[in-house]
């Protein structure tokens, strides 16, 4: 029993650590452009199929496939940045985020067009068995992605903290029109904020499709999904709430589903967001992101 | 009329249902991303409600109106206050909770030695009351239409109104409103009501035109589609999300030109008009230039 709970545990800590970074992203683009991008998902969905399209044809090898899903999901981001955030910055947030709803079906045509099976396999990072301590199991991937969440943050506070850079997306996060008076160029920051908020998905889409060893079209919905279920988990616009969130809803996922099957671990994990959300937690309303 | 043209009219038809819901709501000033959950207990409960009990559709209808309202009634009640984004996402929750039911959802009887009803994942087969009652295709598109008609007329009505005023009022600006005495809350729960309960007409008429229904056919792309109606169409009159179903439903997948490509071309061209028109085709500065036109 104990056993169990430390086993699910580390599981949920692992699985959270992919959650992390998907709303990591999800939340740097929130907190920069306070709009939501609906192609998140589907844009890392894009980076890995095109991964997976040269692993096919030219059976390239993990190192490139990683890069190309990063690539993919970057130039896919900067697409849908020119196209729904670019022209009209302080337009309807609501039209903005429809528009990227409507990218979205381009990907995922786009996707079904170049490869149309509905699953397909993707090489994994390790081929080994799991290491065992004890009466516990640690799979390779799931290390790895752990390592990559914390790598991450730890990049992303130095940049934000300690680069030029990082002051001027803290200042257009929480001052944009004194940003921009004090010189800095908003468009830029909102551009490069994008491509990294890409990249970082990118890399959570490399790591989520070899840890699953395949992908399929719905990696795009999944993605959104989960990166936005532990954003808004976290509170809407903040980086550390982003990662705690993703690691709460790992460990609900994980228990959820060990003590009351899968469709229940969903159905837990949208009810305490309703709930969140119905009673206005503090953390939930307020909308500090640095 | 063949009856490929006469599936995709209905079509057209049905989802128009939806996308009324989600603009009423827009038009009030809230974003729902889960009108689909209507739409789907809607086609539920009228389907339990002909298929099991045997119930006549009309009677069905209005029963399975009455349960879409009050399930908007419910989950507005503690959400209605949050504003934006929280109020989308409180709605997706609720949506997706409700998708997760309905997979969870078994409520099989036997008729005439068949079992009926409900079967959880493996989804609603036998919804055969329209089949049964010898209506044929052509009529049932009829019946559809003149529902929607109604709807419309009623929008028309409201929209001339002093109601049609104050929800516009909501909508832009409810600190506003509540200053000028309107109650905010009261309001937007009505809105709610009605909102549900017209997605949950689209919803039976759907079942019934499919006679199968799965929980998958009311996951979040149904919702976000039904925004997007809304919102392409334009904000400005009631006619704009019937529009926006007749660019996507009635034009690219009736036309068959894009065939394979639809997505790609609905999707670029609703970012593109979202970009150059946000509040839609038939916004209000629109509206009003047409009625100058033509009065």
């Amino acid at each position: 029993m104990i056993a169990d709970l430390a086993q699910n545990t580390l599981d949920g800590l692992f699985l959270g650590s992919s959650y992390a970074l998907l709303a990591l992203g999800f939340t740097l683009i929130f907190g920069v452009l306070r709009r939501v991008n609906l192609s998140f998902g589907p844009a890392i969905m894009f980076g890995c199929y095109a991964a997976t399209w040269a692993h096919l044809n030219f059976g390239a090898g993990l190192l490139l496939l990683a890069l190309i899903t990063l690539a993919g999901a970057v130039l896919a981001g900067a697409y849908v940045e020119r196209l729904c955030f670019a022209p009209r910055r302080n337009g309807s947030p609501i039209a903005a985020m429809v528009a990227s709803f409507a990218l979205w079906m381009q990907f995922e045509e786009l996707a079904t067009i170049a490869l149309p099976r509905h699953l397909y396999a993707f090489p994994p990072l390790y081929a080994g068995p799991p290491l065992e301590f004890g009466v516990l199991t640690l799979r390779v991937e799931s290390l790895v992605m752990l390592l990559a969440a914390i790598v991450v943050c730890a990049l992303l506070w130095g940049m934000l903290y300690r680069t030029r850079f990082g002051v001027a997306v803290r200042a257009v996060i929480d001052q944009p029109r004194a940003a921009q008076l004090a010189g800095i160029s908003v468009p830029r920051v909102f551009v490069l904020t994008f491509a990294l908020a890409s990249a970082i998905g990118g890399l959570a889409g490399f790591l989520i499709a070899s840890t699953h060893e395949q992908v399929t079209p719905m990696l795009g919905m999944w993605s959104t999904l989960k990166g936005l279920l532990a954003m808004m988990l976290g509170g809407l616009g903040s980086l550390p709430g982003a990662v705690l969130g993703g690691l709460a809803l790992g460990l609900l996922e994980a228990h959820g589903q060990w003590f009351l099957g899968p469709q229940y671990r969903d159905l837990l994990a949208y009810l305490l967001l309703f709930v969140l959300l119905a009673a206005r937690v503090p953390w939930m309303t307020t909308r500090s992101a640095s | 009329m063949d009856d490929y043209t006469i599936g995709v009219l209905t079509n057209v038809g049905l989802i128009s249902f939806l996308a009324l819901s989600a603009y009423l709501l827009l038009i009030a000033g809230e974003m729902s991303f889960g009108q689909q959950a209507f739409f789907g207990v809607g086609a539920y409960a009228g389907g339990i409600l002909t298929a099991i009990y045997g119930w006549p559709l009309p009677l069905a209808a209005l029963g399975a109106m009455a349960l879409g309202a009050l399930a908007q009634f419910l989950v507005g009640l503690p959400t209605l206050r949050l504003r934006g984004l929280y109020f989308a996402m409180a709605t997706l929750a609720a949506a997706e909770m409700a998708r997760i039911l309905f997979e969870l959802f078994h409520f099989q009887r036997l008729v005439d030695g068949e079992a009926v009803g409900p079967d959880g994942t493996q989804g609603f087969r036998g919804i055969r009351w329209v089949f049964e009652q010898g209506i044929e295709p052509l009529e049932y598109l009829g019946i559809v239409y003149a529902l929607l008609v109604v709807a419309l007329a009623l929008f028309l009505l409201v929209e001339r109104s002093r109601l049609g005023a104050t929800l516009r009022g909501v909508g832009e600006d409810p600190e506003l409103a509540a200053a000028l005495g309107v109650d905010v809350n009261r309001v937007k729960l009505g809105v709610a009501a009605a909102a549900g309960a017209l997605a949950a007409l689209g919803g039976v008429l759907y079942a019934h035109h499919n006679t199968y229904v799965e929980p998958r056919n009311f996951d979040i792309m149904l919702g976000v589609h039904s925004l997007a109606y809304a919102l392409i169409g334009g904000l400005g009159t009631a006619f704009g999300p019937l529009l926006g179903v007749l660019v996507d439903i009635g034009a690219l997948e009736g036309s068959r030109i894009f065939h394979g490509y639809r997505m790609i071309v609905f999707g670029g061209l609703v970012a593109l008009l979202l970009v150059w028109r946000p509040r839609g085709l038939l916004d209000e500065r629109m509206v009003q230039w047409l009625k100058q036109r033509f009065s």
